[in-house]
């Protein structure tokens, strides 16, 4: 029988089949989370608003996040051990034991919370409160990502894990609010450890000590990992936690590829549903991303083909370092403002110059330390920035925003040398921008509207367009039009 | 005391001293606080290490604005605005900056010594966060680059007698400072926290042999003054960092009728808690009294060991409560002082004041009115 939610997971992507299968699954989920039919009318504006939802593809990637929170929030009940990870993450040793055994639950719940009580139900201010009273308090920079985890704890809306794995290698604070945890619930942790002493100038190269270091530190959070939770790691668990990362990459990679048209044929916003699903999920929201993302493909294809865009063709072209994680109109805002935004510097890992390391290596430990660190993010700053200049060459850009988390600080590290180095290297006009990409409380889309109205009127005047270009806000009536 | 007022003469002509032995060819070695580079090899090969421990002037933090957002450790930010600024002649004298990368904040020095000062000569090895025995190979690796560095910098080859008799001055500066601290526990001592503050500051730009000098007189002297009036609460003041110049909080904690009897802190006071083995695998003793033996700060994971010596501290010295000195930003503390109280009271009974710094001087109203209601309610 027909209950409040059904709508608002239809327009969430699910098929009515999948509806009434979940049904307990749902209702549970949606008891303990505090969703009742008071919430549905917010939900669906919230999402019609922020979301392009004639795109059946997008429409199946808001649903994937959604079974990611069913499955997390449920883990404990359905008797799974729970391992959390922090983000960013190495995802290899959480998808190795997700790999290994069915009864383990690997996920980072926070980016979960985000995507889903953020993105959809626009609930997820009593959650960073929760953080923030519980040992995360506001005014001191403190990550929000990491008040969303802790506040869902405490509110009883995510399980206490049964393990941390706490990524060590590049966040101070992460590891430390893993303490925090560990004090108040007894969680154990498996410290994943690596230390980012690369001198300035260093990358692509790096000393053949910190593979070592960084990949024996996986191993043995791995041989902690099988202790506490009392399993093996398969034998093929590396080769297996594989099989859901390719197919991810081809697709994005196709999607990536559509959007070098002009116009750009989809918000950026859409695609932020994609930055940080494989770094979050290793279950169901990963396959079920997969899938949306094939639709989501073929839907845009089409769009390319007769010129639909989500801002008017010519306008000025920029990339974003990262989407805001739980409120869309930040990630919207260089659109609202007439730039096109083909990319963003995370998807761009994806899209860009390929990754490649020198060597094989024995263990599963050290294949993944030497592809982070030749990726970048966990080699320095050095890295991440050369990184961007690389990926402003993926697509033909005007500009780029370096927007920096001010309270994260390794991505904060960059806020200045960024720009300047950017700018001398590719002449590119870089608006820096201190953001939180995790929660817009106080970095909101009209706070920082005027700054980026601002740069978007300075592209637009460098390529001689003097209207006011603005974003197409009736891209779903043009797509009716031309009956797609 | 007459031991105190030569190290003082001493450190006021210790930067043309500096010039001089540069002249002579020594070279000086610069390094940021934090403790983990082992000093012994730059006095292994004749060179001078001086630690940039200079802050508290908001000022040089506006300078550090031109290269880095405000949400760093203001400690860190002022070595910035020091390193670009050349307002701290020791940042203007040395040869070589080395940097043992620890956590974030130093990795924002280091970016900042790195791409906007490429003219300075650097080196960075890194510290490792957790303790075990990947960790300390890792660090052992770091040192071991660094000696050949110093090496092929100065001309001047380490060798097991040169790196002993480093050890052996090292050794004795940190038994003297610990002998020092030691009297403490005692009910009646004759140090102030002030003057033993300085003394540790004194000794990252002193001369060595000197500074083991001053501190032997200084020990001597301790043995026949007069105690300190102690009527007040005895106080374990902690944090990530206790800088030259951030007097504000043991000032203030002073001024309120509070007896600092333990300071613990990563940053600004020297690991003398333990000594470096002097037989054996030098570089290998090294690394495990720096790295494995030594406090660990709070950006370690976990940060237990060092809560759990809190706790031992509290109880040796006979605290009457703790003050955590929180720089605004250092996110492992931060977070640390939430959990630590409930774990105080319940092991000690001990209440704990949590007080926090950017180093700007609209700080001191509330940080006085805050430290001296708490003086006053453990002193009933």
């Amino acid at each position: 029988m027909a209950q409040y939610y059904d709508d608002l997971l239809t327009l969430c992507g699910f098929e009515p089949e999948e509806i009434e299968q979940e049904r307990p699954r749902i209702e549970k989920t949606f008891e303990r989370l505090g969703i009742g039919p008071d919430d549905m009318h917010t939900a669906d504006q919230w999402v019609r608003q922020n979301h392009d939802v004639t795109l059946q593809g997008v429409r199946k990637l808001l649903g994937a996040w959604l079974k990611e929170l069913i499955d997390v929030v449920l883990a404990k009940d359905e008797g799974k051990k729970i391992v959390y990870f922090g983000f960013p993450a190495i995802t290899g040793p959480g998808l190795m034991l997700s790999a290994s055994s069915e009864d383990v639950f690997v996920c980072a719940p926070d980016m979960v919370l985000d995507h889903t009580m953020g993105q959809i139900f626009n609930k997820l201010t009593p959650i960073l409160e929760a953080g923030e009273a519980n040992g995360l308090p506001p005014g001191h920079a403190l990550c929000s990502l990491w008040q969303a985890k802790i506040g869902g704890i405490v509110k009883g809306m995510i399980p206490v894990p049964d393990l941390a794995l706490a990524s060590s290698y590049s966040c101070d604070m992460g590891s430390k609010a893993d303490d925090l945890v560990t004090a108040q619930y007894g969680t154990p942790i498996a410290y994943i450890d690596g230390v980012m002493d690369s001198h300035w100038g260093e990358y692509p190269d790096y000393l053949p000590e910190r593979v070592q270091y960084l990949g024996a530190q996986i191993n043995q959070a791995l041989k902690r990992a099988e202790r506490i939770l009392g399993i093996q790691i398969a034998p093929d668990a590396w080769e297996r936690s594989q099989k859901y990362s390719r197919p991810f990459v081809n697709n994005l990679l196709r999607l990536l590829e559509l959007m070098r048209a002009d116009p750009v044929p989809v918000s950026i916003a859409e695609l932020e549903l994609l930055e940080a699903l494989p770094g979050s999920s290793t279950g169901r929201g990963i396959r079920e991303g997969i899938k949306g993302m094939e639709i989501l493909i073929h839907e845009l294809e089409k769009r390319v083909k007769v010129g639909i865009g989500a801002t008017q063709k010519g306008a000025p072209r920029v990339m974003i370092e990262v989407g805001h994680t739980s409120d869309p109109r930040v990630t919207h805002l260089p659109e609202d403002v007439g730039l096109a935004v083909p990319l963003t510097f995370i998807l761009s890992w994806v899209g860009g110059p390929a990754i490649k390391i020198e060597k094989t290596y024995a263990t599963p430990g050290e294949t993944m330390a030497a592809y982070e660190l030749a990726a970048g993010p966990f080699h320095g700053t050095d890295a991440m920035i050369k990184r961007l200049e690389m990926a402003t060459e993926v697509m033909k850009l005007d500009g780029f925003i370096k927007n920096s988390l001010y309270n994260c600080r390794v991505s904060a590290l960059s806020s200045h040398i960024a720009k300047k180095y950017l700018e001398e290297k590719t002449g590119l006009a870089v608006l820096s921008l201190e953001i939180d990409d995790f929660d817009s409380r106080t970095h909101s889309a009209v706070s920082l509207r005027t700054k980026v109205e601002t740069f978007a009127d300075m592209l637009k005047a460098r390529k001689g367009i003097s209207d006011g270009m603005r974003k197409v806000h009736k891209e779903q009536d043009l797509a009716k039009q031309v009956g797609i | 005391m007459k031991a105190l007022e030569k190290l003082d003469a001493h450190v006021k002509t210790r930067l043309t001293d500096l010039s001089k032995a540069k002249e002579q060819g020594h070279k000086i070695i610069g390094y940021p606080a934090g403790g983990y580079f082992p000093e012994e090899l730059a006095l292994a090969c004749d060179a001078i290490p001086i630690c940039f421990i200079k802050a508290g002037d908001n000022d040089v933090l506006s300078d550090a604005g031109a290269y880095l957002c405000r949400w760093f450790d203001p400690f860190w930010r002022s070595q910035i605005g020091y390193l670009t600024s050349g307002q701290d002649p020791y940042y203007t004298i040395v040869d070589l900056i080395v940097v043992p990368i620890t956590d974030n904040h130093i990795r924002a020095f280091s970016n900042t010594l790195g791409y906007y000062t490429p003219e300075r000569e650097s080196f960075v090895f890194g510290v490792p966060h957790v303790k075990d025995k990947l960790a300390l190979g890792y660090y052992l690796q770091g040192i071991t680059r660094l000696k050949k560095k110093l090496e092929e910098f100065t001309g001047v080859t380490i060798s097991d007698s040169r790196l002993k008799q480093a050890i052996h001055l090292g050794n004795r500066e940190r038994e003297l400072l610990k002998e020092i601290s030691l009297m403490r526990r005692s009910d009646t001592f004759a140090v102030a926290s002030k003057d033993f503050v300085a003394l540790n500051h004194a000794s990252f730009v002193a001369d060595k042999a000197l500074m083991v000098e001053i501190l032997e007189s200084f020990v001597k002297e301790l043995k026949g003054a007069a105690p300190l009036p102690t009527d007040g609460p005895r106080i374990l003041l902690t944090g990530s960092t206790l800088a030259q110049g951030d007097s504000k909080v043991t000032d203030i904690i002073e001024e309120s009728g509070g007896v600092v009897v333990m300071e613990e802190f990563a940053e600004g006071i020297r690991p003398y808690w333990n000594t470096v083995k002097p037989d054996g695998d030098l570089m290998a003793n090294l690394a495990e009294s720096y790295f494995m033996d030594r406090l660990c700060p709070g950006w370690f994971r976990p940060g237990t060991e060092r809560l759990d010596f809190l706790i031992k501290l509290a109880k040796d010295y006979k605290a009457a409560g703790v003050i955590w000195y929180q720089l605004m930003y250092r996110e492992s503390y931060k977070v640390e002082s939430y959990f630590f109280p409930d774990r105080l009271k319940k092991e000690t009974g001990l209440p704990m004041l949590i007080v926090e710094s950017e180093y700007d001087a609209m700080e001191t109203g509330p940080l006085k009115t805050r430290i001296e209601t708490f003086i006053e309610t453990i002193r009933r």
